[in-house]
């Protein structure tokens, strides 16, 4: 009896592209190159070829939401913090960057980095206590102070309670705006890449796979965690920073579970543990969500329809399945 | 009873298991020896069905392919595309590696959850049955199961198994990690369940001496391939397993 399967082996230019020898040929060079050329020239002209002004808008709505997804995927798979915390974020950089602007007159572009900072540490602070513990606390203490501080800010009627706070600057012009959101998703998507191979990135996984055995290597996980939610909140933070300087306002709506949820849901579809799969999931889900808009209500139901379907048929996602295809081949072999 | 024949298990385009036939009678205790890596557990996962479940995993996550290829015959039906819970129903029942109980349920939590499949008159035989083989565990009955020491997690996972009501055990390195003396008690109640319960088993081991006196017929793994297979006393004055088994050259 003959019997026959289906063997996977990677491509013969993938194996050359691997050593140093890639600098030999520009074929090589140009197989590494091309797909994150694909990403970054792609990114770049996008605000080029958009119709309107709304679907301008769009593309930077896209990218704090690639923002956060970034930031989602790399605690929940390097670090292995299942963060619920990105509308705690985008709340804290949101509001601060704000008041900075509101307050103290600083213009956009210096009040975003120093919220991005600031906020940081603050939402470090916050989550510092439940980051000895492992398993579900920190999700559930991330997902609880969004839903705290709406009620904090309306109870006590601070940062200007339930009308928030009105006036703030925007960027100079759309462009600058939106080259700056993106140019800051591709600093961090990249960086974020790059981490995870550094020697911090290697404790962090390492942090995931077997905290005891870190903490028997004579390291303190609580600080390697720390660090790991202090880089992962400046990404929300910078997100939510950018946000209200996009839409000159900062109000309670910052803090929504939106924000939470949908870096989830991209980091399904663009593939768990790639760090640039939650950015593809990003760029579909946002413009869907926004043709969805026409449908009303409805729309909540085609968006889970997509969801549940992608989990279904194609759990590994969108960027774990192009991966394989481009590096490996596949052919029968007799067995 | 059970009668697998030209297993052939790839991880990817690894061959993880080459070519391997292994037959169990009725009554039989049957030995798997071989080296890490030869293949045991493999062998262990894709007789019990579990292999099934750990390729759909990984085919959902879009990791490793696994292929499975051959035929496996239990009690004369073909049971190669049954589903891991099927077979534990058709009476195929797997005691892990590394034991794998539920660290969180105690002792007496732990061996109902294994008497899922059991009538509660077989629940209630078995359980007296199990604290009849290993006294030990009866005085541990309320204890949390991960606050138990290597040698009574063992005993509770070998006494979960049984309250499955098996027809054939798959023991998978039941001595892994005990002191000399758990071991013998081990060895000695696994031929007492054997001679009592009428169940057939099939147990691996990297270390042969303890295990090879008390089996019937010995296969002996080798990078994936059996290499040897023969009744005990076959395997046991074959001087090649002498030096590489027992130490004695």
């Amino acid at each position: 009896m003959e019997q026959r399967r289906k063997e996977r082996i990677d491509r013969g230019i993938k194996v050359r592209a691997d050593g140093l020898y890639a600098l030999m040929s520009w074929r090589e060079l140009g197989y590494l190159i091309l797909p994150r050329m694909v990403l970054i020239v792609g990114m770049l002209i996008l605000p080029f070829v958009m119709p309107s002004m709304y679907w301008q808008r769009v593309i930077s709505i896209v990218c704090i939401y690639a923002l956060l997804a970034v930031s989602f995927d790399f605690l929940a798979h390097f670090v292995g913090l299942v963060s619920l915390g990105g509308a705690l974020f985008i709340g804290v950089g949101g509001y601060l960057s704000a008041i900075m602007n509101t307050s103290f007159g600083f213009p956009p572009l210096l009040a975003i980095p120093i919220a991005t900072i600031a906020g940081a540490a603050i939402c470090t602070l916050l989550l510092f206590p439940c980051l000895r513990l492992r398993g579900v606390y920190f999700a559930i203490v991330s997902l609880m102070y969004p839903l705290a501080m709406t009620r904090v800010i309306e109870a006590l009627d601070i940062l200007g309670g339930t009308d928030g706070i009105m006036g703030v600057d925007s960027f100079p012009n759309r462009w600058i705006e939106q080259y700056f959101v993106i140019l800051m998703v591709l600093l961090f998507l990249f960086g974020a890449r790059r981490l995870v191979n550094m020697d911090l990135g290697l404790v962090l996984r390492a942090v995931k796979d077997n905290d005891q055995a870190v903490r028997a290597s004579g390291m303190s996980i609580t600080f390697y965690k720390a660090v790991a939610v202090f880089i992962s909140s400046a990404m929300g933070c910078l997100g939510g920073a950018c946000l209200v300087h996009i839409y000159m306002w900062s109000g309670m709506s910052l803090f929504a579970l939106d924000f939470s949820i949908l870096p989830i849901a991209a980091t399904v579809i663009g593939g768990a543990g790639t760090i640039v799969g939650p950015v593809l999931g990003c760029l579909i889900l946002v413009p869907v969500s926004e043709l969805l808009r026409e449908f009303g209500t409805l729309r909540i139901v085609f968006y889970s329809v997509i969801l549940v379907a992608f989990i279904v048929f194609r759990s590994e996602g969108i960027m774990v399945y192009g991966q394989r295809k481009y590096h490996q081949i596949e052919r029968w072999v007799k067995v | 009873m059970l009668e697998a024949t030209d297993l052939m298990v790839f991880y990817e385009n690894m061959l993880a298991l080459n070519n391997v036939s292994i037959k169990c009678e009725d009554k039989q205790i049957v030995g798997v020896f071989g080296a890490n890596s030869a293949g045991k557990s493999t062998l262990m996962y894709t007789v019990s069905g579990i292999m099934e479940d750990i390729r759909k995993k990984e085919e959902m996550a879009g990791g490793e392919r696994i292929t499975v290829l051959g035929q496996i015959r239990f009690l004369g039906r073909d049971i190669t595309d049954l589903k891991p819970s099927k077979r534990a129903r058709e009476g195929i029942i797997l005691c892990p590696e590394r034991r794998r109980i539920f660290p969180e349920c105690s002792v007496m939590e732990n061996l109902r959850i294994g008497a899922y499949l059991a009538s509660p008159s077989q629940a209630k035989d078995t359980l007296e049955y199990v604290f009849n083989v290993y006294p030990a565990l009866e005085k541990l009955k309320k204890r949390v199961g991960g606050f138990l020491s290597g040698g009574e997690q063992q005993m509770l996972a070998i006494g979960r198994a049984l309250m499955a009501q098996p027809k054939l055990l798959l023991l998978d390195e039941p001595l892994l990690g005990l002191s000399p003396l758990i071991q013998s008690i081990m060895v000695r109640s696994t031929k007492e369940i054997r001679n009592e319960k009428g169940i057939s088993i099939i147990v691996t081991e990297q270390y042969a001496r303890p295990v090879l006196p008390i089996v019937d017929y010995a296969f002996i793994l080798e990078n994936g391939a059996a290499v040897l297979e023969g009744p005990r006393d076959e395997v046991l004055n074959n001087p090649d397993v002498r030096s590489a088994y027992f130490g004695v050259s």
